[in-house]
């Protein structure tokens, strides 16, 4: 919280700010090194204790309890409306993907259980998801990968200079009125940037993501729109612009449950003990289940 | 001993050829199958493997002419996805009748994607489609 420490009163965690503080990264950086050449050189950062005052503003952001499912045909439809601007040699490789999958020969590009990462968990989910606020944090949390989510850094501290790679990366946000502004980089260079589970290549690195998350209007305040701006200049010949949208659940039965993608290689069985146990399943050689016997 | 730290690698080295070669497996796109064609089969359900990513339906047909054909899969949906259609893991039992519906795969291969079932003796039918959760305040 360096900049609550040097401005007093002018930057409060969780709370829209001002412009100037809106390039946050760059100023913060300068700050931060102003800092450390003062008497806070040995001064660990902390991640401090919540006062009433931090919870009490949280209760002022935008309602977005509940539970997020994806629209997926809007998901389809978006890919033909807004087609990605993939680089030259790169289109040839997703065309080439696009017609195997026609095909029946799809590519599993996920088919090892690895999380579907930053952007794409985004851009392709089949899968709910939730999000929590608490103080100086954003929580994105969903279903199918195990692990699958996203820590998004509201206190106004920078990104790491140079943060180590992670499937979702390192994401910082700040309120922008009634929508939070997310800056996303750090993911690892191997993950797909995928707009279908057959159909995406590595992202390479260098991947910046900003994203503009906001309930879609005053009238439809069970959309959520998250519109993403994708920089990836390995792969993409310009930052590509696009929307997806989520639809807000109440009722229970919609609750996010526990989804560890490798628990389905698996089945349920019993030892000679009598203990419950985790037998993996046979695959037969063209890449299918093997029937249980 | 040296057994058992055998037996590690040795159960390692399957799993980590399972992971390697899942083709119609895992987290994986739908297009094996052949979305213009269903086939139904009749038999007594064999096992429900209710786990992510894709639940698993298996099915063993009834016998033909004294030959009984080999078990059926029918893919589906994650649990999670499935619970919001109301399903659980309780659907369906071992040795239940039942009559399921699929859009097979495109090999030939006794698989499919998963489109309806029904149960005969208590007339309970299944379908699962999660276009049904595109719009918010479902019940």
């Amino acid at each position: 919280m360096v900049l609550t420490r040097q401005r007093p009163g002018t930057y409060k965690r969780d709370m829209p700010c001002p412009g100037i503080i809106r390039s946050l990264p760059l100023l913060t950086l300068g700050l931060g090194l102003l800092a450390t050449s003062s008497s806070f050189a040995d001064e660990p950062a902390l991640n401090k204790a919540p006062t009433v005052a931090d919870w009490i503003r949280l209760s002022k952001l935008p309602d977005w309890s509940g539970v997020w499912t994806p629209n997926i045909s809007d998901q389809n439809a978006q890919i033909k409306t807004n087609p990605v601007p993939w680089k030259p040699e790169v289109e040839a490789r997703i065309n080439q993907l696009t017609a195997e999958e026609k095909a029946g020969r799809p590519k599993g590009l996920f088919v090892d259980c690895l999380p579907e990462a930053m952007p794409s968990w985004m851009l392709i989910s089949h899968n709910a998801l939730e999000i929590l606020f608490t103080p100086g944090r954003v929580t994105f949390l969903g279903e199918a990968d195990g692990n699958r989510l996203r820590r998004i850094y509201t206190d106004g501290r920078p990104h790491p200079p140079d943060p180590d790679p992670s499937f979702h990366g390192h994401s910082i946000g700040h309120w922008e009125g009634k929508t939070l502004v997310v800056d996303t980089i750090g993911v690892l260079p191997q993950t797909y940037l995928a707009v279908g589970e057959a159909v995406g290549v590595p992202n390479n690195g260098d991947l910046h993501v900003v994203e503009r998350i906001h309930l879609l209007s005053d009238k439809d305040r069970d959309i959520l729109a998250d519109d993403l701006e994708i920089t990836a200049p390995h792969v993409l010949s310009k930052p590509w612009k696009t929307t997806r949208l989520y639809f807000r659940q109440r009722a229970q039965k919609y609750d996010i449950v526990e989804g560890v993608c490798l628990q389905g290689y698996f089945a349920e069985r019993k030892d000679a003990s009598g203990n419950a146990i985790f037998v993996p399943i046979p695959q037969t050689a063209d890449g299918n289940p093997a029937a249980p016997p | 001993m040296v057994r058992q730290f055998a037996r590690r690698i040795a159960s390692a080295m399957i799993a980590t050829s399972l992971l390697a070669s899942g083709v119609a497996w895992a987290h994986h796109s739908f297009a094996m199958f052949d979305f213009t064609r269903l086939v139904t089969i009749k038999g007594t359900v064999k096992e429900f493997q209710w786990a992510n990513p894709h639940v698993i339906l298996w099915v063993e047909p009834e016998a033909k002419d004294g030959e009984k054909p080999a078990p059926w899969f029918a893919e589906l949906t994650s649990p999670g996805n499935l619970t919001r259609v109301g399903w659980d893991k309780r659907a369906f039992k071992g040795g239940q009748r039942i009559e399921l519906l699929i859009h097979p795969l495109r090999d030939g291969k006794s698989g499919g994607a998963f489109k309806q079932a029904t149960l005969p003796e208590s007339g309970k039918v299944w379908v699962s489609d999660l276009r049904q959760q595109e719009k918010p305040g479902l019940k």
